[in-house]
């Protein structure tokens, strides 16, 4: 492996005496888009002011190229940080706020004027350079902060929820343009969000974050098909998450009981014992009345809520055996009523294990950040918000 | 309009309070204008020559010297280190900043009869000879906490995230200051440093008690004003009037200049009020 861009070792932080971060270490490779996910207060942020110099932690190092930078401040460090808000100087223009740095690096002015445009064009902003900050829209106020970061060719660029600000349309066009910058530049990237639909839209890599401690490092797939616990199942895209008990395991299959029933799944090396199953909703097949066309293996079921999103239909569907509810996403233009006896199944290759305790009967409850925003948790598929107007689409 | 009904007596009182508070000044404005020197009605005509006398007499230069070097003086000493004190205390993250903070303002509480004892005795205890210098260290005294409210206070309303925003892009603690924060904030700093010198300019009570041999002009009315009542005495005021009404005119135009800068800016910084044609990404 080549030596990682930035290496986290051991930080631990605390604000007072309670800890915000728990020992975490973390490689962060060259040019890589790497994004910290987790609900509001598991120190993501921490983490990130912690690189940028902002903060000191109280134990471990911070290397940027193999350099031990812990005790820089943040004046002296080749990181450079998209603040949440856009921290336009209000008291410069687009120009002056861009060659901001550049001005203080004391580079030449020759020079600053074509890094500067060179940064403008990047973010799709050329003649803009005599605009003042109250002239300029949420979103172009944002690229121009990018701009501004990216002049001064940081080893690394954190981007603290840069587009948690903007309205969802600005944010889903700025998406595609960090994207599109991340590729141009080949920068290293962090960027932190709570947001896992634009987590899994931006990141190769995610780290998911829970009370201060690291909870899965991965790429969005690995992470959304094998979540290495419960919260980050949940927190990472919808899941059901149900109590079973594995009966037998061996040859690539395992056998499993919810409830009464038995299952038999695809799946390598389960151990026996009580575990979670996570069922991702779209790998739920939902099937008329109770063996009508489902197979012996499939689970009765009454639809309890019922909505047609465009793709397919939602559903919520109680379990008559488990005392249990499965959210199910399915494609096609019929649907089932509410109220009416179905039979659930999945793909048996589609679920994942996780250990359970002997005593633990129901998943912890979903973080707060799961019911924030449920209309786009969904793969981002469905992009609408209820509590905002729609803005009018053009072009 | 469905308020309570005005009653008469209301509106009475309000024009004797109106009266009670102007009156005196008006009256002191007219006869700085009276042609003779009687300082009662009736009036019997108007002429500058009250004025003329200020303007040619020596010892009132020299007085009105007196003051504004002392006033300027002052207004730039709290200038310079109210500024220092309040942006320090804004930007500390110390456990004593509350109570540091309390003790530089606390003082606008103390009796100018208090202070003025207070700084003689201590003047006289060090043996530091009386002069303009110990007029103006204790007008610092006095003006100071007024000063350090207002800059606090402005300082205390700018976004600490543009002084982060300085810092990460490699400026030093005082870059930062000067290239993000005083462009900010510096009209309200001079606003506040024209009232300390409105404060000092016309300041007597402390004054009486540690100035010494020389004269401000408040000392020349005042020591005028114990022989016999000199008609020049309402030009002076009128003009002091002036004068400082002229100081805390600049001082409000240019706090409101500032505040309205901040919020059209903070206003449009805010981003739910996205207005105009959207740049298009496709």
């Amino acid at each position: 492996m080549t030596e990682p861009r930035v290496r986290l070792e051991g930080i631990t932080h605390r604000f007072g005496s309670e800890p915000v971060l728990r020992d975490i270490s973390l490689d962060i490779a060259p040019s890589e888009l790497l994004t910290l996910l987790g609900p509001s207060g598991c120190g993501k942020t921490t983490l990130l002011r912690i690189i940028a110099g902002f903060e000191r932690p109280s134990e471990g190092r911070v290397l940027i190229d193999g350099e031990d930078i812990t005790s820089l401040p943040a004046n002296k460090r080749p990181t450079n940080l998209v603040f949440q808000r856009p921290t336009l100087f209000p008291h410069l223009d687009v120009f002056a706020n861009v060659a901001f740095g550049l001005q203080v690096a004391r580079v030449g002015r020759g020079e600053q004027r074509e890094r500067v445009a060179e940064a403008l064009a990047l973010v799709r902003l050329e003649g803009y350079e005599r605009r003042r900050s109250h002239e300029l829209s949420g979103g172009q106020m944002q690229r121009v902060a990018l701009a501004r970061a990216l002049v001064n060719r940081p080893a690394v660029l954190l981007l603290d929820e840069p587009l948690s600000a903007l309205d969802l349309k600005i944010r889903l066009e700025m998406e595609v343009e960090l994207r599109r910058v991340h590729r141009e530049t080949g920068a290293t990237f962090v960027y932190v969000t709570h947001d896992q639909r634009e987590a899994m839209a931006l990141s190769d890599r995610l780290v998911v974050m829970d009370a201060g401690r690291v909870d899965q490092v991965g790429t969005p797939t690995e992470v959304y098909r094998c979540p290495a616990s419960v919260f980050a199942a949940q927190f990472v895209g919808n899941a059901n998450v149900l109590p079973v008990e594995v009966l037998e395991s061996g040859n690539g299959d395992a056998v499993l009981r919810l409830g009464s029933h038995t299952r038999r799944i695809d799946y390598q090396d389960a151990a026996t014992g009580p575990a979670w199953l996570v069922l991702r909703p779209e790998a739920v097949r939902v099937t008329g009345a109770f063996g009508a066309n489902g197979t012996p293996d499939s689970l009765p079921g009454v639809v309890r809520d019922a909505a047609y999103r465009g793709t397919g239909f939602s559903y919520r569907i109680e379990l008559s055996e488990l005392d249990a509810h499965v959210k199910a996403e399915t494609r096609g233009a019929t649907g089932h009523e509410v109220d009416q006896p179905v039979s659930i199944d999945w793909d048996s290759d589609a679920c994942w294990l996780l250990p359970r305790g002997e005593e633990e009967t129901a998943p912890p409850a979903p973080t707060a950040g799961e019911d924030l925003r449920p209309a786009d948790r969904d793969r981002g598929e469905e992009i609408e918000e209820p509590d905002r107007p729609k803005e009018e689409t053009k072009g | 309009m469905t308020g309570t009904r005005r009653s008469p007596i209301t509106g009475a009182f309000t024009v004797a309070g109106l009266v009670f508070l102007w009156a005196p000044l008006l009256l002191v404005f007219l006869f700085s204008f009276h042609s003779t020197g009687s300082l009662t009605f009736p009036f019997e005509g108007f002429s500058t020559r009250w004025y003329d006398e200020v303007f040619s007499s020596g010892v009132i230069r020299s007085a009105a010297e007196n003051s504004l070097i002392v006033a300027t003086s002052t207004a730039l000493l709290t200038l310079l280190l109210g500024t220092l004190a309040a942006y320090g205390l804004t930007r500390s993250s110390s456990r004593l900043r509350g109570p540091l903070s309390l003790l530089f303002f606390l003082p606008i509480t103390l009796p100018g009869l208090f202070v003025g004892v207070a700084l003689l005795v201590a003047f006289t205890r060090v043996e530091f000879s009386l002069s303009l210098l110990t007029v103006t260290i204790a007008h610092l005294v006095y003006v100071f906490p007024f000063f350090f409210l207002v800059a606090r206070a402005a300082l205390e309303r700018l976004d600490p995230a543009l002084e982060e925003t300085a810092a990460d892009l490699g400026a030093s603690r005082w870059t930062v200051f000067r290239r993000v924060t005083l462009p900010q904030v510096w009209p309200v700093l001079v606003g506040a440093a024209c009232l300390a010198f409105a404060l000092s300019f016309d300041e007597f009570v402390i004054t009486f008690f540690v100035i010494g041999p020389d004269s401000t002009l408040p000392m020349y009315i005042w020591s005028s004003l114990r022989r016999t009542i000199d008609p020049s005495i309402n030009a002076i005021s009128s003009l002091l009037l002036a004068f400082t009404m002229l100081l805390f005119v600049v001082t409000f135009l240019l706090t409101v200049w500032s505040e309205r800068r901040r919020r059209g800016r903070s206003l449009a910084e805010d981003p739910l009020v996205l207005t105009g044609p959207r740049e298009g990404t496709a």
